[in-house]
């Protein structure tokens, strides 16, 4: 009895919503999966860790004291010094402010390492003394053995 | 007699035909009766129209570019080294797509300064405004990605910065880098991305908001700046005023022929990843303020990291910029917001300082 009192457009109206409500509903569930499958494309994956443990680099003859070279290790760029007291350094170049590689300045006192790109500027153990880097260098472990230079991640 | 009125009926005809197909003369008839004020500010009219100008060219020459260049590490330098050597023009034609970004964006800064000061943005043109801040940030997209496609040393390095900016960002920072770089550094998977955000990305997206905002601007028309009483009669859009605009696109045509000719676009040695960054290292212009506030940027401010702090000031920025027509409601009332004024000259202020002290310190 209720039921006939509803008038037919007021019928209409309610079927309407429901549609309205079902369409809705059936555009989130195609769009989600899609947009979820879209990203999941894009973004990329994280590479297999193929990267050699240690890694002979250089022979002590290449570095001069006081001076440093920078290698490719796995796929980073190592920076090795040779101090000027005959210790040998090495850390990942990459300046930890944005990414740019670190040069060694023997010139200076004492020296060091600075980034040419904002200024960054790392002690002699890898340390951030000025600029807008907040974090020290990346050390590497460094194995000298008959005069060939080894390196290892820490 | 005949062959004359023959010769005088063909056109018409044919734009009968045409009309009755296309309604274009409709077009015509709405552009004839649209005006546009005229004022002692009437000049700042013409930049838009002169940054769609400059858009147009950098199609055109990217185009032109794109059938030589090859997005891949180990040829792309040399596939430009050729472009600017071996092939006709080719020198001519990437020096007028590296000035026409320049002065695209120069105009377009222009353009933008100039709607903020005339209050061009209030009620009924706030979409209009949004609009033109998007298409802004696509452009400086368009320069950043563009910037690595030759493979230079400065090119890597910035684009090796410019990728990390975001790093810091909470939640999305580090997903945003990866999604840029598409592998760990900048390398080849970094290039073909960059080079289809510029190519085809960008392009796309640039053409479907300037057609929105172009479509709004014929909708609404020029906008009277608030506060001017030396009002002129207005002058009709068709043809009086695109004549004008002609004017001015030729002017910029001629402006950026002749510094491509002068100053060619130079080329780099090419990027070695494994090298130090060359000192003096600095981006182009437009990107110099956000390069100096990071370089100035101290390692922490009260204990936060502070390259976390100018990231999370320029989006802040960059909200309020987007959101003005709706910050200043005064404008809509006909009324001169003092603050707004005094912030824009002070934006415009850190802007030219952060330049001068990139190029000096």
């Amino acid at each position: 009895m209720r039921d006939s009192k509803v008038s037919k457009g007021e019928k209409h109206q309610q079927r309407r919503d429901v549609l309205k409500w079902l369409l809705g509903t059936w555009s989130i569930a195609v769009a989600a999966p899609g947009l979820k499958s879209l990203l999941e494309y894009v973004t990329p994956r994280k590479p297999q860790s193929t990267q050699t443990l240690i890694q002979r680099i250089a022979s002590t003859a290449d570095l001069e004291p006081n001076t440093a070279k920078v290698f490719k290790v796995n796929k980073d760029p190592v920076i090795v010094v040779h101090t000027a007291t005959g210790q040998f350094k090495a850390f990942n170049a990459r300046c930890t402010h944005l990414g740019c590689v670190v040069q060694f300045s023997p010139d200076e006192t004492p020296p060091h390492f600075i980034c040419n790109c904002h200024g960054s500027e790392f002690d002699i153990n890898g340390k951030n003394i000025a600029g807008p880097a907040s974090r020290p260098l990346t050390p590497y472990r460094v194995i000298v053995r008959e005069s060939n230079i080894l390196v290892a991640k820490i | 007699m005949e062959g004359i009125r023959t010769t005088v009926r063909t056109p018409s005809r044919f734009f009968e035909w045409l009309d009755e197909r296309t309604r274009f003369g409709t077009l015509v008839q709405y552009l004839s009766t649209k005006t546009v004020p005229r004022h002692k500010h009437s000049l700042w009219y013409y930049f838009g129209g002169l940054t769609l100008f400059f858009f147009i060219v950098q199609i055109v020459t990217g185009v032109l570019l794109a059938l030589y260049y090859k997005p891949i590490p180990e040829l792309a330098h040399e596939s430009v080294r050729r472009i600017v050597n071996e092939i006709p023009h080719g020198w001519l034609i990437r020096s007028i797509h590296n000035w026409g970004a320049n002065l695209m964006v120069a105009s377009l800064l222009i353009h933008m300064f100039s709607v903020f000061f005339l209050k061009a943005y209030r009620r009924p043109r706030e979409v209009m405004w949004l609009t033109g801040v998007l298409l802004m940030l696509i452009v400086f997209g368009f320069c950043f990605t563009g910037y690595l496609l030759p493979w230079d040393t400065t090119a890597y390095f910035a684009t090796l910065i410019g990728t990390e900016v975001p790093r810091t960002l909470p939640i999305i920072g580090d997903w945003g880098v990866s999604l840029l770089k598409g592998e760990e550094q900048v390398g080849s998977e970094t290039l073909s991305r960059m080079y289809v955000i510029h190519i085809i990305i960008l392009p796309l997206t640039a053409l479907f908001f300037i057609a929105f905002h172009i479509l709004l601007n014929q909708i609404h028309g020029s906008s009277s700046p608030v506060g001017v009483d030396d009002v002129k009669p207005a002058i009709p859009f068709f043809p009086n005023f695109v004549l004008r605009d002609f004017v001015c696109w030729s002017l910029g045509a001629a402006a950026l022929l002749t510094i491509a000719s002068l100053s060619p676009a130079g080329l780099g040695e090419i990027a070695d990843p494994y090298a130090s960054a060359p000192v003096g290292i600095k981006p182009e212009w437009y990107f110099l303020p956000l390069y100096q506030t990071l370089r100035m940027a101290p390692a922490t401010i009260f204990g936060i990291n502070g390259e976390l702090i100018v990231n999370l000031l320029v989006v802040a920025l960059s909200t309020i910029w987007f959101l003005i027509p709706f910050l200043d409601r005064n404008a809509s009332k006909g009324v001169r917001s003092r603050w707004f004024i005094v912030a824009g000259i002070a934006m415009i202020g850190y802007l030219i300082v952060t330049i001068i002290l990139a190029y000096t310190t």
